[in-house]
């Protein structure tokens, strides 16, 4: 290691986020989804500032307010367009092909470039209110140009039966890196879609041995149907997995801000444990939740009703418990079923996920960051609103 | 006392200095600065003297902490009046003077833009009023009316199926369509009787379902679903001949046809607003069903003058449709009977006034609607 290269630290803790998720995910439930807006803000200032290149933070500036209002100004245009098209488009389904499905598959298809467009969108905003060392980050304009070309390398890779799909992520990613910028330097994505292949080939294995077993099906071999099935679905798992981590490395690798360069070094099976691990612990958190939540009903009913007639038929929202009773206990079931799997996914999924990510990138070349100069503030009034209002790549 | 714990405070304070990682916000540059709190004409400041540049002076009043940082062994400073600058203090002993000196460390910037944020809230209230209260209904009812015939029955077919798994305890074995043949050719008379007054705009097909809720309902296309618990509720068959005849002017009026069509616009802007929410499916589902109730209570009241109508015309007395709805007060009280079906209808007591005053002036001479063997017949149809 050279003596500018800069190592990635990573300060998150998981107590510290479980409770900063806790309590703005419990704020964003009683303010009927008003206080999302602080929520993510809050949660991306703690998730940036947990991500130290060189041991200086990533600074994360976004403003909830603005992103209230990016949302509203999204509202305003999609209601019309998603109101009056959903309509049509049932009326046209029923009308000419006596069905809703029809409509349900137009109405997505009309949604896809907006969806796009939006997540582009998103992006720029975030990397507008991104800083390191005082500097912000930015994306240039570019989001219909970006919407047009994903839809184009879609199409070719559902026609190429997912043969080219190295070659949509390499172009979709070069597209986005190349109108990145740092302070006054631009990001330029180098490589070739060629390099993706290697990463690719696990996963296009498991697909074929399920293509396999979709054969078999068709001969009516069960056997070799579940065997076929069961290697081809592990393999294909553990191959996206793969794929995701292998061309994340390539791609960096590949990255270069001037004469600075990077070094990704995540790695496959890692972030494989992390997911069973990271779900599996989801799980058992959630299960202790339920039973908390069954053992502070019990104990109020029987309380409340006495301990002799107690009865866990009760708890079957049986005649005896009082309407009420069981519909707030339905509610916080349901609430804490919700806020719970959101809240223990980033803490034992997200956090451990950034970690290992953030400290396997290294900088190379850092003496290139003292000619890189500030770039003026992108106010960008609509901030993430599209992307909010479709719920897409908005999520922290 | 240990002199690191004493704080000094105002001009007697001791000079203290000590090093700081500044960021300027001009260059990508981490600078090693000297810090020290001196007293100054405006009140305290914290001086930041970078190696070989001139020196820069922060009002402590004017320092804010940048928030919810995950690295509390650092503080993460900023000025209110420049926005890109920063000071990352790590030493704990400054760290602690410059806690207990800056008042203001916590104080959130004013919001910005809070006119822009009021009128641009109003433009999206506006736009999914409009949309949901204006615009959805207006295009709903137009273009029901150039639904052909088969694109509204397999809208009402689906919409079928999926009532009788919902009503149905198992899924997979969909609530029993009632078929005994006298039964089935009583209710065909009825049918023919209160049909022979209308016109139609496509034929009708009535089911009796084998379910215990009191309550009847049109779907689109012309089908009409009565369920057992309203035969065996009625206690004459004018009675269930009135309900029919209220569901007929659901048909007439293509009321269930209008209502899937609008809903099919609301869900979708309504999913924008609350998509992301947690719990968004319920609140989602919520609002849907109380928007709906809005449009219903204007269907049921076109529903209920044309049955008046017809049964006139029929020579059944209308008033045979209060006393279905004074049955159903009688047994589930005006507000909560048949929670999900009424409550989306004008109050029962209106309307029952209204079937006796539309009794009152009926001129034709009533006829019972069925005779007694047929009404018999009818009521063991799930026989």
């Amino acid at each position: 290691m050279a003596l500018s290269d800069l190592q990635t630290d990573y300060a998150g803790s998981k107590g510290r986020l479980f409770r900063l998720a806790t309590w703005t995910s419990l704020l964003t439930v009683v303010t009927l989804g008003f206080y999302r807006f602080w929520m993510k803000t809050r949660l991306r200032r703690y998730y940036w500032s947990a991500i130290r290149p060189g041991g200086q933070p990533l600074e994360y500036v976004g403003q909830p307010l603005e992103k209230l209002l990016g949302f509203l100004i999204a509202v305003a245009f999609l209601a019309f367009y998603i109101g009056i098209v959903n309509l049509i488009l049932m009326f046209l389904s029923f009308s000419l092909f006596q069905g809703n499905f029809v409509a349900y598959v137009l109405s997505f298809i009309g949604v896809i470039p907006i969806l796009f467009f939006a997540r582009y969108r998103a992006r720029r905003y975030i990397l507008a209110r991104t800083r390191w060392r005082g500097l912000r980050f930015g994306l240039e304009q570019g989001a219909w140009g970006y919407s047009w070309r994903a839809i184009v390398h879609w199409l070719i890779t559902i026609c190429s039966v997912g043969l080219l799909w190295p070659r949509m992520t390499f172009w979709l990613e070069k597209y986005r890196t190349d109108r990145t910028f740092f302070g006054t330097e631009s990001f330029e994505q180098g490589g070739n879609w060629k390099m993706l292949y290697r990463p690719y080939l696990p996963f296009l294995t498991g697909m074929i041995i399920i293509a396999m077993a979709a054969v078999f099906a068709f001969q009516e071999n069960i056997t070799a149907v579940l065997v076929a099935a069961g290697f081809g679905i592990t393999i294909s798992s553990y191959g996206l997995a793969h794929y995701n981590v292998h061309s994340f490395r390539k791609l960096t690798n590949t990255k270069s801000l001037g004469s600075i360069g990077f070094v990704a070094r995540p790695r496959p099976w890692r972030v494989v444990r992390i997911y069973c691990f990271g779900y599996a612990l989801v799980c058992l958190g959630l299960m202790l939740l339920m039973g908390i939540i069954f053992g502070v009903a019990i104990a109020l009913i029987t309380s409340t009703f006495g301990l002799g007639d107690f009865d866990i038929e009760l708890l079957n929202f049986g005649p005896d418990l009082p309407f009420w009773a069981s519909t707030v206990l339905a509610a916080v079931l349901y609430f804490s079923i919700f806020l719970g799997w959101g809240v223990l996914r980033q803490v034992f999924v997200t956090l451990p996920l950034a970690r290992h990510y953030s400290e396997t990138l290294e900088i190379t070349g850092a003496s290139g960051f003292a000619s890189i100069g500030q770039r003026a503030r992108d106010e960008f009034t609509e901030a993430e609103g599209f992307a909010e209002a479709l719920d897409v790549g908005a999520a922290i | 006392m240990n002199p690191s714990t004493i704080i000094h405070v105002g001009a007697v304070a001791r000079a203290f200095s000590s090093y700081a990682d500044f960021l300027d916000g001009e260059f990508a540059t981490v600078q090693c600065v000297e810090v020290a709190i001196e007293e100054h004409a405006d009140g305290p400041v914290l001086r930041l003297v970078p190696p070989e540049r001139p020196s820069t002076q922060w009002l402590l009043t004017e320092i804010r902490l940048v928030p919810d940082q995950a690295d509390r062994s650092v503080l993460v400073l900023a000025l209110k009046s420049d926005p890109v600058s920063r000071l990352m203090v790590s030493d704990a002993e400054t760290q602690r003077l410059l806690l207990a000196r800056c008042p203001n460390l916590k104080k959130r910037p004013p919001a910005k833009g809070k006119g822009r944020l009021l009128i641009w809230s109003v433009a999206a209230i506006a736009s999914v009023a409009l949309i949901i209260g204006v615009l959805i209904p207006v295009m709903a009812d137009q273009l029901a009316e150039y639904l052909p015939l088969e694109g509204e029955t397999a809208l009402g077919d689906t919409t079928f199926e999926q009532v009788r798994a919902a009503l149905s305890e198992n899924e997979l074995d969909p609530v029993r369509i009632c078929e005994n043949p006298r039964g089935m050719i009583a209710l065909g008379r009825m049918q023919a009787r209160l049909e022979e007054q209308t016109d139609l705009p496509y034929p009708i097909s009535v089911h009796v379902l084998d379910h215990d809720l009191v309550n009847a309902f049109a779907l689109p296309g012309g089908h009409i679903v009565i369920f057992r618990g309203l035969i065996e509720a009625a206690e004459s068959a004018d009675e269930v001949a009135a309900v029919f005849a209220h569901e007929i002017g659901h048909v007439v009026n293509r009321d269930p046809t209008r209502g899937a069509l609008r809903s099919a616009g609301s869900i979708g802007v309504l999913g924008l607003v609350f998509g992301d929410f947690a719990g968004g499916a319920a609140v989602l589902f919520m609002v849907e069903r109380l928007i709906d109730a809005t449009y219903n209570r204007e269907a049921e009241a076109g529903a209920d003058v044309f049955a008046h109508r017809t049964l006139a015309e029929a020579g059944i007395p209308p008033s045979a449709l209060g006393t279905m709805f004074e049955r159903l007060r009688a047994k589930y009280g005006d507000a909560e009977g048949i929670v999900a079906h009424f409550l989306s209808h004008p109050s029962l007591g209106d309307r029952i006034a209204a079937a006796n005053r539309a009794a009152d002036s009926m001129t034709t001479s009533a006829r019972p609607s069925l005779m007694e063997e047929d009404w018999q017949a009818l009521r063991q149809i799930c026989r």
